[in-house]
């Protein structure tokens, strides 16, 4: 059973899903914090929901206040990075990209994408967390290979 | 924390190092909290700026270290760390997920000791502590030479109950010492020896501003101003650790980045906030939320900054129209050094005397800064404390905020001024006008002593009064003197210039009542606070304002001498407040 959520969290950063800030944070995690990650991934996505939804709200109005836009893109990127939710920080670089040149089909777009990756980085995770908790005794961060 | 508690936590420094951190992003706060729990650092953290500025205003003593996010809803994180470093005088580091270098460079500029990048790692949280150690030992070795640090001094006069906040910059040292000793160099800190701390009384602000004056605010450079200044046994580094200080004080109180408006007034106020500043025991240290720097008699903050462009500064802020800041005589600023020397002189002069130093007494603060609220109760605790120094700070708080109004004001006369805001909540225009009082004074003094003697300054009712103004200023500042002096009242900075200041409080407050009646007047040339009514604070330069505060400034004579004040302004010495003694006014204006 461990060895399959290793396999599986292996493949997250295999993926690129993840990247090392994750397995920082995974460090961090221990017998006085022993739900750490979880909680804070936890944390991030339900923040980032709401960053999402205001996005979305942002967007849909098509006003394209590119400033405000790129602001809450910035946090959102933030968050993601102290999570080391590599994609999706890497749609986040680009919807500002987009932003910047005022391009609003691009941040459209990128919008898109970049919730596609949120959605698929968050079942991933709990899918991940669910199978760690039923291993047992959460498992040390070990550096994948 | 105790003092056992600091110390303990000394001994195993860094361990147990309380950091406070700010983050709006709750994820990020968490990590974060969580890293230093691993650095084992003792925690604690907000997601609000404004939080965080009240836990920090709570007791400073409370934290070694403060990290703050850049973007946050509630205030800019410049802003925190520009208020945090003013008035807390402690290390703050920025955090951000924007690696632009302009983003570094800002947060340099405002004072931050270090720029971290989100993802934070754990690595460089590990040696934050060096950030708490090396401003400690700035710190102690700055104050070697300069003024006396007359250890007895702040500390021991009287402000039993001040906590430390009136030293911002020793509280982190006392915590360690216990000692309220000022000058403990050496021995606080745990980490290294400190040298003795300059102490930056108002003549050496004042030699500091001329100087950089002189060179020109914007070229000012440490080296430069230490020669020009020709102190010895001061530092560059003390200067140059001065000058970051006075530049956030500037930026802070005129609410622009332009760190030179205001340069005028903070002179006082400043050194108010700056807690090194231990030119009036009791005065300074306190705990003033605004300004940095400890008001050293005051009257080197008053001191509107010698124009040298710095007024014009002063102007730029909050469109007052301050014009006058562009290039103030020269003579004015001479003039302020003389006055300042003066004033400082004054400022020895007991302040400690007992009378009710209510100067700050309940000043209110009505300042809508927030920082007023800590300033009141600064303020309190000042109580007894010939603290009116403080109280003049107090006014500071007002001032920076307002600043606009005032700040605009009187540039190039000491006249605060503050300019049309009457009853503006003008906390910042309190301290405005304080400052301009202060600075008033020894204009006023000095040389001007053309104003009329100073009716029965303002009594504020806080009874800020300036205690040592000995030297019969006559810069009536008060505003709007409620004869009640009630400390709900705006501090109307009063300067009782008249009174000598060995007068003993009765008689001052009776004559600041006589005054008061009816005649804010020829005082007042200055802005006595005019605007605040609410805010008057008054500066009883006099001795010894009755705690019962004096007058409290009201707004309606100081309206109007406000807004003549104004108009003088730009007019620049055209004083057409009749009742306010614009006379006098003017004539300081000139001296200036």
């Amino acid at each position: 059973m461990q060895r399959q959520v290793a396999l599986i969290k292996q493949s997250l950063f295999d993926q690129g899903y993840l990247d090392e800030q994750f397995m920082a944070l995974e460090e961090l995690q221990d017998d006085a914090n022993p739900n750490f990650v979880e909680e804070v991934s936890a944390l991030y996505f339900k923040d980032s929901a709401r960053l999402i939804n205001n996005i979305d709200q942002a967007l849909e109005r098509g006003s394209f206040d590119f400033n405000r836009l790129d602001s809450y893109m910035h946090q959102f990127k933030g968050s993601s990075t102290s999570i080391g939710a590599n994609k999706v920080k890497a749609e986040c670089t680009m919807f500002r990209d987009y932003c910047r040149a005022g391009n609003a089909e691009g941040c459209l777009r990128t919008f898109q994408q970049l919730k596609k990756e949120h959605s698929t980085l968050r079942k991933k995770l709990e899918h991940y967390f669910q199978l760690a908790r039923q291993a047992g005794p959460k498992e040390t961060a070990r550096r994948p290979k | 924390m105790t003092v056992e508690q600091n110390f303990e936590a000394l001994d195993q420094f860094p361990v147990g190092m309380r950091v406070l951190a700010v983050d709006d992003d709750q994820t990020c706060l968490k990590i974060l909290e969580t890293l230093l729990h691993h650095c084992q650092y003792h925690v604690t953290t907000t997601n609000q700026a404004q939080k965080a500025l009240e836990l920090l205003r709570e007791n400073k003593n409370k934290f070694d270290l403060v990290i703050s996010d850049v973007d946050m809803p509630d205030m800019d994180g410049f802003k925190l760390l520009e208020l945090v470093g003013l008035e807390m005088d402690l290390p703050v580091i920025m955090l951000s997920a924007h690696s632009d270098p302009k983003y570094v460079m800002k947060g340099v500029t405002h004072g931050a000791c270090d720029y971290l990048l989100k993802p934070v790692r754990i690595e460089e949280l590990k040696n934050i502590w060096q950030h708490v150690v090396r401003s400690r030992f700035d710190k102690n070795r700055g104050s070697n030479n300069g003024e006396k640090r007359d250890g007895s001094g702040n500390e021991g006069v009287g402000n039993s109950d001040q906590n430390n906040n009136g030293r911002v910059n020793r509280k982190r040292k006392d915590q360690y010492n216990e000692d309220e000793d000022e000058e403990r160099d050496d021995n606080d800190d745990s980490s290294a020896q400190k040298k003795q701390r300059v102490v930056w009384t108002v003549e050496l602000h004042k030699k500091f501003v001329a100087a950089v004056n002189q060179l020109g605010y914007e070229k000012a450079m440490p080296k430069k101003i230490l020669d020009l200044m020709n102190v010895e046994k001061l530092t560059r580094e003390n200067v140059a650790s001065h000058l970051q200080k006075f530049r956030l004080y500037l930026k802070r109180i005129s609410g622009v980045t332009n760190q030179q408006a205001l340069m005028a007034n903070s002179d006082l106020h400043f050194l108010q906030m700056n807690s090194s500043l231990n030119g009036l025991d009791g005065f300074h240290h306190r705990p003033i939320p605004v300004g940095p720097g400890q008001f050293h008699g005051g009257a080197a903050a008053m001191r509107p900054y010698p124009s040298n462009g710095i007024l014009g500064r002063l102007n730029t802020p909050s469109g007052i129209g301050v014009r006058n800041l562009s290039s103030p005589p020269p003579g004015m600023f001479l003039q302020n050094q003389t006055d300042l020397g003066k004033f400082h002189h004054v400022s020895s002069l007991p302040l400690n005397h007992t009378d009710g130093g209510n100067i700050l007494q309940g000043l209110p603060m009505p300042l809508e800064f927030d920082q007023l609220h800590q300033t009141n109760n600064n303020i309190r605790n000042m109580n007894n404390n010939n603290k009116s120094i403080a109280a003049n700070s107090m006014a500071y708080p007002n001032f920076s905020t307002q600043q606009n109004s005032l700040i605009g004001a009187p540039n190039n006369n000491n006249l605060l001024v503050l300019e049309g805001h009457p009853q503006a909540s003008p906390s910042s225009f309190q301290g405005h006008q304080i400052n301009k009082r202060l600075e008033h004074w020894p204009n006023a003094v000095s040389s001007s002593s053309t104003l009329p003697p100073p009716t029965a300054q303002n009594s504020h009712h806080d009874s800020l009064e300036w205690n040592n103004v000995s030297s019969s200023y006559s810069i009536p500042f008060c505003d709007s003197t409620t004869p009640g002096l009630d400390t709900t009242n705006p501090r109307a900075f009063c300067r009782n210039t008249d009174f000598d200041s060995n007068e003993q409080p009765g008689s001052f407050y009776d004559s600041l009542q006589m005054r008061q009646s009816g005649n804010y007047g020829p005082t007042t040339d200055v802005m006595l606070s005019s605007n605040s009514s609410k805010e008057g604070f008054v500066v009883g330069q006099q001795q010894k304002l009755q705690s019962g505060g004096f007058m409290s400034g009201d707004a309606g004579s100081l309206d109007d001498i406000v807004n003549s004040t104004m108009k003088q302004e730009q007019s620049q010495g055209d004083l057409s407040g009749g009742d306010l003694g614009y006379g006098g006014f003017s004539s300081l204006r000139t001296c200036l």
